[in-house]
């Protein structure tokens, strides 16, 4: 660390903080190795995975909590996060949850997962995990792009966004159209929760917090497959400055992907 | 002993359960299918779990996860669901997940997918290849000992006839000897520790443990296949030393050649046999020890020649191979031909004893 | 010693139940057997076919055997080569013994090569009110001409084989195996499986 005055973005707030920033930056989330992350900058995936590391804690779960990866940016999480993990075969991570979730019936499982990895390349598994009713909770981190190939269209990428194989924004005629998942989970019987949360302002971020919260909840009540798909943002894969992600994705991935509970059962 | 007349799938799925399985799951596909179904009916007799997967990707991907815990755990199909799991397969090698995956094929053509893989990256499969039903009860439950000895996905190449024909047989546990603890088994049990687990495929260590990383990840794999190689090799050879011709075959093939030589012997033919058990590792050194000074060494398989190959790298031209197999089936598609006839296979290797040729 | 009995018939004449209750009945009186069927998709009226190696040691013999000690003949379908086979005359040597069901089974045979026994199978078990059940029938007859096992191992072995939901044929399964035993009580024995002398000439 140097001691040059770096200058940061001012986030504009009507509340006063409730501590100095130098306190804020060091409330670091619970079941982390290590607090290093080679994550981008405006990167929405860490504060989706504090959602959910904070619950499993407050829940009192962490200790029987089995993680299985996905592969996308979010697979480095692997290595910070205190708790046993399986890494998977991109969008493969339900089946393997599966697995794990049938022969250790006492444990706490959940998924990560990018669009890529849930929507493009597995979509079938989370279908069929879902309808099978399993307990296990599946989380979708949705930025809508394929963040660690560098920007390149998926299957939730929203007509108009521009990503590196669609340079000039996705064509509902030449591109198709993306898939709302949470609302296809939502229709299938043997899911108990399904919602779909943010982390582009602190409010958002607070709701998808409860969200992750009753999900978990639905698991260690084993009343069936949970699933809490989160936007997160991605300045460096939607090209933009990193102080604009939340509003891109407000205006963009929010207003396709619509926020809230999608269903709630038991 | 309570001896009790079962099909091959059935003593297949008793030998599994026996050997401590507790999970499975498979997509049916004939032959493999009345795996599936006996497994479906025992295994939560047994406490375990049998699901029905809606494809091949799924089931490879759940044996993953189920096998990540350290319990006993097998999946299968017929070569063409195994070639939609090579990706898994090849991964689950890389990450050192011990599982069993059954080939119920149809005929020997999935010898190159057995042997070499479908799938990416430098690893292999430990590949037992039974020749009737009673040997498929050993060699199951060895699978998944030397699985668990070898952390390391393990097949079990049958076939229809395998999967089909019914002997009396009293399936009893066999004991291999003792094998490490599975102490890298994920369950949650050290979350929140500081000496939480990983599993996985690509050399990424939690930050806690130093690991070899990344490079010393895949830098460990060779000594790890060299060490399952110079180990596991298994055959069955008769009639070897004072013959002048030698036959390889495997798997249900095998039992047909170790047949016909047998009736050749006692009609006072000197030819022997050579019968790998497994084909990876392949017994290069008793193909190679069998082959020394004979006048030809055949091939019976029911393909268009993939054995052969590994037959010809172990014999080197200490003599000349000859196939005498070729490819055999069903109307139905599912590898039980007219080949698979004793008098047929006595044919081919007397053509060649008399300096013939053998056209299949 | 090893002896191979092929089943021939057509999909409905019950050859899958009869060829497992001799396996199981020989497998109750302590043999090594091997079973192996051969079936088209249809469950009516398509080939079906099954061969049961018996032995009194471990058996070398592969499933498919290219010779046939014995057949028990149901219905001539596939009793010479067609598209789905070279037949099951092709499988017999000089001497194999033949138990044809002389109600089905209309082919002509050459009764100097092979030990034909005519057993009218069908019509037996008509008049015990099942026509389904000529297999059973044949499988009693078996016993007796060849003794490869006891008729009450061969009605312990249908009772081990009938499915569950099938059971309350049991009775008359029993009867119409009975029925053949002693519809060959003059023929009992006639080619005994297990004597030393019944090599038969090699083809």
């Amino acid at each position: 660390m140097t001691d040059a005055i770096v200058e940061r973005p001012i986030v504009p707030t009507e509340h006063r903080p409730d501590r100095a920033a130098h306190e804020v930056g060091h409330k670091v989330a619970p079941l982390l190795l290590t607090e290093q992350s080679h994550f981008c900058p405006g990167c929405g995936e860490p504060i989706a995975a504090r959602t959910i590391l904070e619950n499993l804690v407050e829940l009192g779960v962490a200790g029987q909590s089995v993680a299985v990866l996905g592969i996308g940016c979010y697979t480095a999480m692997a290595s910070s996060f205190d708790i046993d993990t399986v890494q998977a075969l991109h969008g493969r991570a339900p089946s393997v949850a599966t697995g794990v979730k049938r022969m250790k019936p006492d444990s706490i499982v959940f998924t990560l997962q990018g669009d890529g990895d849930m929507v493009n390349e597995g979509l079938q598994e989370v279908l069929h995990t879902a309808a099978r009713g399993e307990s296990v909770t599946a989380i979708l981190l949705n930025n809508g792009v394929f963040g660690e190939t560098g920007g390149h269209m998926t299957a939730t990428s929203v007509l108009g966004q521009r990503t590196k194989n669609t340079i000039d924004g996705r064509d509902a005629e030449y591109h198709g159209y993306p898939i709302r998942i949470a609302d296809l989970i939502a229709q299938l019987d043997g899911v108990a929760y399904v919602a779909r949360g943010s982390v582009h302002s602190p409010g958002a971020i607070a709701k998808t917090k409860k969200m992750v919260h009753k999900a978990l909840q639905m698991q260690v009540e084993r009343k069936g497959f949970s699933f809490v798909e989160i936007l997160t943002m991605c300045p460096t894969g939607w090209f933009i400055p990193t102080i604009e992600g939340p509003q891109y994705m407000d205006d963009t991935l929010g207003q396709v992907h619509t926020m809230g509970e999608l269903e709630v059962r038991g | 002993m309570t001896r009790r007349l079962m099909e091959g799938s059935e003593a297949i799925v008793e030998a599994a359960i026996a050997a401590g399985c507790r999970f499975f799951t498979g997509y049916p596909m004939t032959p493999f299918t009345e795996v599936l179904e006996h497994f479906s009916k025992r295994l939560p007799e047994v406490g375990g779990v049998c699901i029905n997967a809606e494809s091949e990707l799924e089931a490879i991907g759940m044996t993953w996860g189920a096998a990540a815990t350290g319990a006993r755990a097998a999946t299968g199909s017929v070569g063409q669901g195994l070639s939609l799991m090579q990706e898994s397969i090849a991964e689950m090698a890389l990450a050192r997940v011990p599982i069993v995956v059954f080939n119920m094929s149809r005929g020997q053509s999935d010898y190159f997918q057995a042997t070499r893989g479908g799938g990416h990256g430098d690893y292999r499969t430990i590949v037992l290849a039974p020749m009737d039903v009673s040997e498929a009860v050993e060699l199951t439950q060895l699978a998944f000992h030397l699985a668990d000895r070898w952390r390391n996905p393990v097949l079990v190449y049958g076939d229809f006839l395998i999967a089909h024909t019914s002997e009396a047989i009293d399936v009893q546990p066999i004991d291999f000897g003792p094998l490490p603890d599975k102490d890298w088994g994920i369950d949650g049990s050290t979350s929140g520790t500081g000496r939480s687990r990983m599993i996985t495929s690509i050399g990424i260590g939690k930050a806690h443990s130093p690991t070899s990383g990344i490079i010393g990840h895949f830098e460990g794999i060779a000594p790890h296949l060299a060490a399952m190689q110079a180990a596991e090799a298994r055959v069955e050879t008769g009639f070897v030393d004072d013959a002048d011709h030698i036959v390889v075959a495997f798997g249900t093939a095998g039992k047909f050649v170790r047949y016909v030589v047998g009736k050749m012997r006692a009609d006072g033919v000197r030819v022997g046999y050579v019968r790998p058990i497994t084909l990876w590792p392949f017994p290069e050194d008793a193909v190679a020890r069998a082959s020394e000074g004979k006048r030809a060494v055949m091939v019976f398989e029911n393909s268009a020649g993939q054995l052969i190959d590994d037959v010809k790298i172990s014999v080197l031209g200490r003599a000349p191979v000859i196939p005498i197999g070729g490819i055999s089936t069903d109307a139905s598609g599912f590898g039980v031909g007219d080949m698979y006839d004793a008098e047929v296979i006595r044919g081919r290797i007397e053509a060649v004893l008399a300096g013939q040729e053998v056209t299949s | 010693m090893e002896r191979e009995i092929g089943l021939t018939g057509i999909g409905g004449q019950g050859i899958q139940l009869a060829a497992q209750s001799l396996a199981r009945g020989a497998a109750h009186e302590g043999r090594n057997v091997s079973l192996f069927g051969v079936y088209s998709g249809s469950m009516r009226g398509g080939r079906t076919d099954s061969s049961v190696v018996v032995a009194d040691g471990p058996i070398d013999a592969p499933p498919l055997v290219s010779h046939l000690w014995s057949v028990i003949a149901m219905h001539d379908a596939f009793w010479l080569p067609t598209v789905e086979g070279r037949g099951v005359q092709a499988k017999l040597r000089t001497g194999s013994v033949v138990l044809r069901n002389s109600s089905t089974f209309d082919t002509d045979l050459d009764r100097d090569r092979f030990r034909v026994f005519d057993v009218a199978a069908t019509e037996i078990a008509l008049g015990l009110g099942n026509e389904m059940m000529g297999s059973m029938v044949m499988v009693g007859a078996f016993a007796g001409i060849t003794g490869l096992l006891e008729v009450d191992s061969a009605i312990e072995g249908m009772r081990q084989s009938v499915p569950s939901h099938r059971k309350q044929h049991i009775e008359r399964n029993e009867a119409a195996i009975r029925a053949g035993f002693d519809a060959v009580a003059d023929r009992v024995l006639a080619a005994p499986a297990w004597s030393d002398d019944n090599e038969e000439v090699r083809a």
